[in-house]
């Protein structure tokens, strides 16, 4: 396909009503990854404000959620839209339910943290940091990439989701041995699991969110596909 | 991956370059046209398949009007018109000269933008045709009526009232009453021409939900300025730009995906 011409409607409108979504999500995803930030952060430096700050920052990331659907149910029904920008409606509707999710996430850390504010917790939080790092780059370089719709970016993102997986597997068997070691550990270690698991998670979506650009740009939806077949089709 | 309503034939994608002699309903080849030094088609191409709908879409003056004329030679009353290239119908040129032109008319019937019922009763609207064949069984007549109203959605509306005079009826109701006249002579191929640009929208609803019925027994072919229109009524669509067949694809695709940077422009409504 040819490159994608974005700014040029006949209806003024219909562009000013695009272009607005656009910046919409964009700034929902600045939200999001600053939060991620925070809430990988406390892994390290446990603080009860910023804690808090992850916390409220979840509301005011659902409501660009819903503020968001909102605009893309309007378009719909009244613009029609047709091909490229259907594709990019429907991206956009995609979009916002993984990063609504990723700050579920990133809330879901910072309640780990608070619950284990005042215990000495040595469970590997270094390599939960190390992980999350990883997956906030992720979410860093898809964002960059719905922003410049860059197939390119959103391709490496996709294939990054493998090394994150590889890496929460080998932090579930670190988490076990400690387990082992020492069952007083357990109830920590349990909740470092699970901060774990929603770390991964966000490898997932940042991986669903590169997919909906491939899926904009090419109009080739290349979920579930294996990688050779992908790389054909791109 | 699992395909969602494989046995809805909408979701079943032709091969629209490689169709069977079963499937197409016409063929058009290499088709040139001129109006006097003015080529207004150049070197269209397309098998169109049986049983299915069709649609041309296009700005104004894309030929898409002009190449739906070609197929029941509506061009021959136009003195300027040159055509070359061939249509083909049942494996004949209908531009062969041993091509009797009036019983093609029979087999490929025309709906126009503005209804035009001719100034008589409803029934004798319907019946002109068979009139015209020569066929006086009232009988015969009396069924045809009933199954043409009822093809074309009419006939509850209109059974008390068949002797009335045409013109007392609705423009949608007009409208259907101008198809029932066509599908009463059972033509196989039925092209429609803007066949709701003159109606509200609910009476455009009516008209599309009766072409999604007519597929069942007649190939259809519309052109239309509603892009939406093409898109919720049609299998097929062509995409027409100065003369050229840009490009023609199953609905679905040519309007989640299309391939050339021209029609995405004209359906994203970037034209211009």
């Amino acid at each position: 396909m040819d490159k994608l011409n974005m700014n040029k409607h006949i209806s003024g409108q219909f562009n000013a009503e695009l272009d607005h979504v656009r910046n919409q999500i964009m700034a929902m995803g600045g939200l999001v990854e600053q939060q991620l930030k925070d809430a990988l952060s406390l892994l390290s430096r446990p603080d009860a404000e910023l804690v808090n700050k992850v916390i409220t920052t979840d509301s005011k990331v659902n409501s660009f959620e819903v503020a968001i659907d909102e605009e893309c149910t309007r378009i719909i029904a009244k613009r029609q839209p047709a091909a490229s920008d259907l594709r990019i409606v429907m991206a956009i509707i995609k979009t916002i339910a993984d990063l609504e999710r990723i700050g579920d996430a990133a809330e879901s850390i910072a309640r780990m943290v608070e619950r284990n504010m005042d215990k000495p917790f040595k469970a590997s939080l270094t390599s939960l940091e190390h992980l999350g790092q990883h997956t906030a780059k992720m979410l860093h370089d898809v964002l960059d990439g719905f922003a410049r719709m860059d197939v390119e970016t959103a391709w490496q993102v996709h294939q990054e989701d493998k090394k994150v997986d590889k890496e929460y597997e080998r932090l579930i068997r670190e988490l076990m041995t400690y387990m082992m070691e020492d069952p007083r550990s357990i109830p920590q270690v349990l909740d470092a699991l699970a901060a774990a698991r929603a770390i991964e998670r966000v490898g997932d979506r940042c991986q669903n969110i590169a997919e909906y650009i491939i899926y904009f740009v090419r109009g080739k939806d290349i979920r579930h596909l294996a990688g050779d077949e992908v790389e054909k089709l791109l | 991956m699992i395909s969602l309503n494989t046995e809805n034939s909408r979701d079943t994608k032709l091969d629209l370059a490689n169709l069977t002699a079963e499937q197409t309903a016409l063929e058009v080849k290499n088709l040139d046209l001129y109006y006097g030094s003015k080529q207004a088609l150049f070197d269209v191409s397309m098998k169109i398949p049986k049983g299915q709908v069709t649609a041309f879409i296009g700005p104004s003056g894309c030929g898409k009007s002009t190449l739906l004329r070609c197929i029941n030679r509506m061009n021959d009353l136009v003195d300027i018109c040159k055509i070359s290239g061939e249509i083909m119908l049942h494996g004949q040129n209908i531009y062969d000269k041993s091509v009797d032109v009036a019983a093609l008319r029979r087999n490929v019937g025309m709906v126009f933008q503005r209804p035009n019922p001719f100034p008589k009763s409803i029934y004798e609207n319907v019946v002109y045709g068979l009139r015209l064949q020569g066929i006086k069984d009232r009988r015969v007549l009396d069924e045809a009526v009933e199954r043409s109203l009822r093809g074309a959605a009419l006939w509850e509306e209109v059974k008390d009232r068949l002797h009335e005079n045409a013109f007392g009826l609705s423009g949608g109701q007009q409208q259907r009453l101008v198809i029932a006249r066509a599908i009463a002579i059972e033509p196989e191929v039925l092209l429609l021409d803007e066949p709701t640009s003159a109606l509200d929208p609910i009476s455009t609803l009516t008209i599309e939900e009766l072409i999604n019925d007519l597929k069942s027994r007649y190939t259809v072919v519309i052109v239309t300025h509603n892009m939406q229109q093409a898109a919720r009524v049609s299998d097929q669509t062509a995409f027409m730009y100065m003369g050229d067949m840009v490009e023609y694809a199953d609905t679905n695709t040519l309007f989640t995906t299309p391939a050339k940077k021209q029609t995405e422009d004209y359906i994203t409504g970037r034209y211009g």
